[in-house]
This record gives structure tokens, sequence and C-alpha cells, in this order.
């Protein structure tokens, strides 16, 4: 059968509608990562963490889901043996552990947003949300510009290695200088490349943009979004003294 | 019709009187509907500004001082915003790794129509149209990052089709395509051409395109040296070329050369359990269970994009924890460790492989540690290179081929024995080539065991004294 854009364009849409994934970040960043809501909000928070997890399942990101699961193990653990630690472990092991709790679980659900988010979706999500272009378009590079720059620092971390100099060699305390200066070079480069190419292609016209992605709310975005809601509304009566349970 | 009309150009700003050399300097030049036009001279010689004059890059993007006027269809490119000229010119650039806006292929070929608004349904027609004539079907749909160089030059190619220009500039198209990705490259410029469009290349490597342009147009110095049509392009010989600073224009496929993999009388290194597969992946990348290298002498590794010569040097050079393989050199066995101090890689992109602020400062780091003199002998291999004029400069702001030099005093100051190179002549001109071609023999003369990854048959006539092929399984 001949290829179809539009039929691969249906069966590659995701799970969720990009404005869910982004309104998840800011929730997870706001409650868990920024401990908004303190203790009262606990049982609510409790499912807020697993959420990434779930998600990064559904959409078979086995190798994201075991990473972060393994951090987080790694976090608790670090608590749980804590107390049992000489004293100057027992900080460095709260400080690790504490910080690994906090973060992971909203980085793990920023990295699902970044993983399974076309750039299109992304320029499409942020169009229906009216937000101006002069946003859009650095916010979308930066997308484009997260594996660059991975793929560029395994080549810079080779060609160290290569040339002997490593980390607690008699030139450490210049290994970092070592790799910022040509990683930023050549992002800098890579990124003026990228951007004359995109404008050779009509990128920043006065036309309305069109989107060839799927893109739109279904059942489980609703179902998410309301969760949002909920949470925020519990912190709100929270504020105002009202206790739910 | 494309027309510039004593044009000139000085990249930099005027106002703050930092402007840079002549890149053109009073070029007119004339490209009909429907012609094929090659533009090609020496690294410098002005090519790429003409095409980024043409697409409005210059001056909307790059800044500089432009005099003369330049019409896209009678109209003039530095007046029209740049949206306006992106609606009938296309562009393919040299780079894969940094052409692309999107990360998934159909993303990235619906870009272009998405930009001007056309409706959705269109645009599938579209899409759907070039994957049928370009033969793609199998690139559809794919991350961007793991395609091959090869593979991404036909997306970028696909994506102006797609678009629908009337007139494709292609900028150094093949310069990191080997002979295979860059016979594709051909077939879909030929395309190209029995639709009628108006194509402009800028090429190093013209073999592949000379029998199919209407006109070559050979510049030097931002100048137009000559411009070449029917009988006088193909009366030209070789050495006429190599002259004017060009490269051959009989394409020869580095499988066509034929040179010993190994002669009776070498002295031999002997690798063993050169193995390395990537987990979940049916087939090795790599499966050497033992070969023989010759020894003091340069050895060209040829063979298609993706046949496993990077991975090849990076498990030579014990970059690869997941190869266990052994080498024994010298009547010495070097593992995995050892090796990362007997073996010295040329990247292919240099720029990754220089880290210090000062040309001096990357020799005297790779120099080894107790040496005394350092300094001189620092001295000694920047001037053998032909880089003692500037031991100051960073060399993060040095030309790719100042850069490569670099990298190559680096490895002689370090002494070592083995020295690797990954395709250190893609996008290099004629003169810059043989000047790699002559360095090499020189570090062969002296001792060091070359292999160079390459799909360069030039280089590989001017340099090599055996080859070995590594094929695709």
């Amino acid at each position: 059968m001949a290829y179809s854009s539009e039929r691969s364009q249906d069966a590659r849409r995701g799970f969720l509608d990009p404005r869910t994934k982004l309104t998840l970040v800011l929730v997870l960043a706001v409650f868990v990562m920024g401990g908004l809501g303190g203790e009262a909000l606990r049982p609510v928070k409790t499912i807020l963490s697993a959420l990434p997890f779930a998600l990064l399942l559904a959409e078979r990101q086995w190798k994201r889901f075991a990473r972060g699961i393994l951090m987080l193990g790694i976090g608790y653990g670090l608590l749980t043996v804590m107390p049992f630690l000489p004293r100057a472990l027992n900080y460095l092991a709260l400080l690790c552990g504490g910080i690994l709790t906090r973060f992971v679980v909203t980085v793990v659900m920023g990295e699902y947003l970044i993983a399974t988010t076309s750039v299109s979706e992304f320029i499409s999500a942020m169009e229906h949300l009216h937000v101006p272009q002069a946003i859009t378009i650095p916010m979308s590079v930066m997308f484009r510009l997260f594996p660059t720059i991975s793929a560029e620092w395994k080549s810079i971390r080779r060609a160290m290695r290569m040339r002997g100099i490593h980390l607690g060699g008699a030139k450490a305390s210049q290994v970092l200088e070592y790799q910022l200066v040509p990683m930023m070079t050549s992002t800098v480069r890579i990124g003026e490349e990228l951007s004359a190419s995109a404008l050779t292609r009509g990128l920043g016209g006065p036309t309305r943009r069109t989107n060839i992605c799927r893109i739109g709310f279904r059942a489980q975005d609703a179902v998410l979004l309301a969760g949002c809601v909920f949470v925020v509304g519990v912190w709100t009566l929270e504020l105002c003294g009202v206790r739910l349970w | 019709m494309v027309e510039l009309k004593n044009v000139s150009f000085r990249y930099g700003m005027e106002e703050s009187g930092n402007l840079h050399e002549a890149s053109l300097d009073h070029v007119d030049l004339t490209v009909q509907d429907g012609e094929f036009v090659l533009l090609t001279g020496p690294s410098g010689c002005g090519k790429t500004t003409i095409l980024r004059l043409i697409n409005g890059l210059i001056p909307h993007f790059y800044p500089g001082v432009t005099k003369g006027s330049v019409t896209v269809n009678g109209r003039s490119v530095q007046e029209r915003e740049l949206y306006e000229t992106a609606l009938q010119v296309g562009s393919v650039f040299q780079n894969p790794r940094s052409q692309f806006y999107n990360v998934d292929t159909t993303g990235e070929l619906a870009f272009g129509c998405e930009n001007r608004g056309l409706p959705e349904k269109e645009i599938y027609a579209r899409i759907d149209d070039t994957v049928r004539r370009f033969g793609i079907e199998k690139l559809m749909d794919r991350n961007i990052f793991r395609l091959s160089d090869g593979e991404k030059q036909k997306i970028a190619c696909a994506s102006v089709d797609v678009a629908g220009s009337e007139i494709i500039l292609l900028d150094e198209p093949s310069a990191n395509l080997d002979h295979t990705a860059t016979l594709a490259l051909r077939e879909m410029i030929r395309l190209w051409r029995a639709r009628g469009k108006t194509i402009i290349a800028a090429e190093h490597r013209i073999a592949y395109l000379w029998d199919l342009i209407d006109r070559a147009v050979i510049l030097r110095d931002g100048k137009i040296l000559k411009e070449l049509s029917g009988e006088e392009k193909n009366a030209l010989t070789d050495e006429e070329l190599s002259v004017m600073g060009l490269r051959s224009v009989t394409p020869e496929a580095p499988d066509e050369i034929n040179l010993p993999a190994l002669k009776e009388s070498d002295r031999t290194m002997v690798l063993r359990d050169f193995v390395l597969s990537y987990p979940g992946a049916k087939q090795p990348v790599l499966n050497l269970p033992e070969l023989r290298l010759a020894v003091g002498e340069i050895t060209a590794i040829t063979g298609a994009n993706g046949a496993g010569k990077t991975s090849f040097l990076n498990c030579l050079c014990g970059l690869e924890k997941r190869c266990r393989g052994t080498l024994e050199y010298e009547g010495k066995r070097y593992d995995r460790k050892a090796r990362q101090k007997l073996c010295f890689m040329v990247m292919q992109d240099t720029g990754n492989q220089l880290f210090t602020e000062s040309v001096l400062d990357e020799v005297l780091i790779s120099l080894p540690k107790d040496m005394a003199g350092g300094k001189e002998r620092a001295a000694e291999l920047l001037k053998r290179l032909d880089l003692d004029g500037f031991p100051d400069r960073h060399p993060q702001s040095l030309s790719g081929g100042q850069k490569q030099r670099l990298a190559l005093a680096c490895a002689l100051a370090s002494g070592r024995k083995l020295l690797l190179l990954d395709e250190p002549t893609s996008g290099l001109d004629f003169a810059h080539m043989m000047e790699t071609a002559e360095l090499l023999k020189q570090l062969r003369d002296m001792g060091t065991t070359i292999l160079v990854v390459t799909h360069d048959s030039e280089l590989i006539r001017a340099c090599c004294g055996r080859k070995l092929s590594f094929d695709a399984r």
C-alpha cells in the first residue's frame, strides 16, 4: 500500500494533548518540586508523583521509566540509610536524598513532555493558546537543541578521553573549561545554521501557520485537567482554612 | 530567472569598522529558468556567498555590505522579506546535522508548507507525492537523529521538493556523503531537472553532477574566472582543472581503486576479537575476529555509510567499553586502556577535539608530561605544520583546514604511534586535499602507522598505499 502521511499522522497521535502535558509539568513543578501546600496536600501529591511514571508506561517509554524509578529509589534509599551513617556522610545523604526525591518526579514529567511531543505538535499547541511567535519559536528551537547538545557533549567527552584528559588527572582543574569551550562554540554554530535554514523555509512570515499534526482534547485530557483543577482547588480551600480530610 | 548585476560583497559591520575582505568582487551572473548551473572553485572563492545572496540570507541574516543588485524573477532580494523569497527559492545546506527544525522526518517535510499556511489536506498530498517519487517510504515517521548523513540529506532534498520551490540552491550537499549516497543525491537532482526546476549548486566534488549541468561557473577570490558550457565543458582535462584548483570530473568509486589490503613484505599488526554490538540490535555493528594491517603505511578504510567504519576507529582507540578486542603491535599486546595511549584520532568534527585557549597551549597539553624543552618542541611542530604565525589565536577561530593541521600537530606532539583519521577531506577543495595527502605522507615517512576512513577517491589515489573495504552486511 502506498505511503499516506495523513494516515501515519493519525497513528502517531500522542496519548495526551501537549497543552495537558504542559499543565501537568507546571502543577508538578509548583506542588511537588516547589512544595506548595505543605503536609496537608500529601495524599494528593503522592498521586501526582505517580502520574509521570504511569504516563511513561502508557507510551512505552521503558528506558525513561526505569531510569526515573532508579533515581527515585536511590533518593529514598539514601533517606532510609541516612540515620545509620556517620556524621559527615549523614548530611551528604540527606542532601542528595532530599534533592532526588523532590526533583526527580518533575524532571521525569519534563522528560515525558519532550520525548513524546514533536516540534510541530508543540508549535500547534502554543498557537492554540495564542502565545506569540516571539516566544513559541525560541522555545521550539530549544526542543530541537536538547538532543543536539547531548550528541555534541558525547563527542567532546570522547575526544577528551582520546587525548588523555581525565577527571582526577594532572589537568583536572581545567577539565570543565575544556569541555565547555568547544561545547559552546559548536552549539552556537549549530543554532545559527539552524536559524538560517528555518528562515529560508519561510519561518517567521505573517501568514497564519497550519499544522499537519493531530492535537486536541480527548477524554484522558479532560480527566487529567480536571485533576489539576482539583489540586489547585484543594490548595485554595486549605489557604482559606478549610480542611477536606 | 536569477540575476546578479555587478555585485560586490563584504561580510561584517560597516559602522563598527569591522569589515572583512571582499567575498565577491563585481560579479555578473544570470541563470535562466530551468537551467542547472554549477558554482565551483577553491575554498573562500565566494560560491556560498552567491547562494546566500540569492536566498536572501545575505543581507537579512548575515550582515555585510552589498553593492549591485540581486533579483529573483525580477524582484530585488534585498528589498523583499526573507519569507517572500522563501516562496520561490529552496535551499539544501552542507551540514546535515544542523538544517532540520523538527525532530521527526514527516514534520520536517511539512515544515515549509506549514509556514506558508497551506491547508493540511494539500500538505498531506504533497508529502505523499514526494515520498513516492523519491522512494523514501522507509525514512518516514523516523527520528532524524537516528538517520545516517546520507539519509538526512535525502530528507533535506525532499523537504525542498515538498515546498515546491522553482529555484533550488544546493550548498555543498555531498560534503558528508559516501559514494552510494552521492549517487542517490544525483538521482534526486535528475528528477528536478526533468521537472524543469532551476538549480544552482556550489560544490567541490563536481564529478557526480558534471554531466548533468548546463554550465559551470569557476570562481576564484570572489571573481568569475571562467564560464564553461557545452563542448568546452566536455573537453576539459583533469590537469586543466587542477590548475584552476578544481577536483576531478571523472566519478570514481573508492571500490574501483585497486590497492592491496596487505603486501607480503609488510610488517603487520594484528587485531583480535574486534566485535561490537549494541544492546537490542540483531547484528553486530562490527565483527572482526582477526584482522592484519600494515605497520608504517597509510591504509584507506572504505565502505558505505553505516558499515561500521567510525565504530571501528572508536574501538581501536579504546573508546568503546563494549569492545574487548586486543591489538598486537610491534610485539606487544595492547588492551582497550593501553590503546588509548597508543592511538590518536583526528575526528571528523575537529572543532570538538580542541579544548584550550591558544594554538600553542593546545600542542603543549599533548606533549608527554615530564618532557624537557616542551615549548621549543611545540614551536617546532607548529612550524612544521605551517601554523607558526599565530601561536596565540584561539583554536576555535581557525579555519577548518587549520583546525585539522592543529589536531595533527597534537598527534605528533603526543608521540603516539598510530594515527587514525575520520573523513579528513570531506568538504576540502583540491589544494587543501592535496595538502592533507602530502602531510600524511610526511607523517608516514616519520614512522607513523596511519589509517584513514574516507570516501574520497582522490585522496586515496594521492596518498594511500593499502586499502581495506568494509562491506555493509
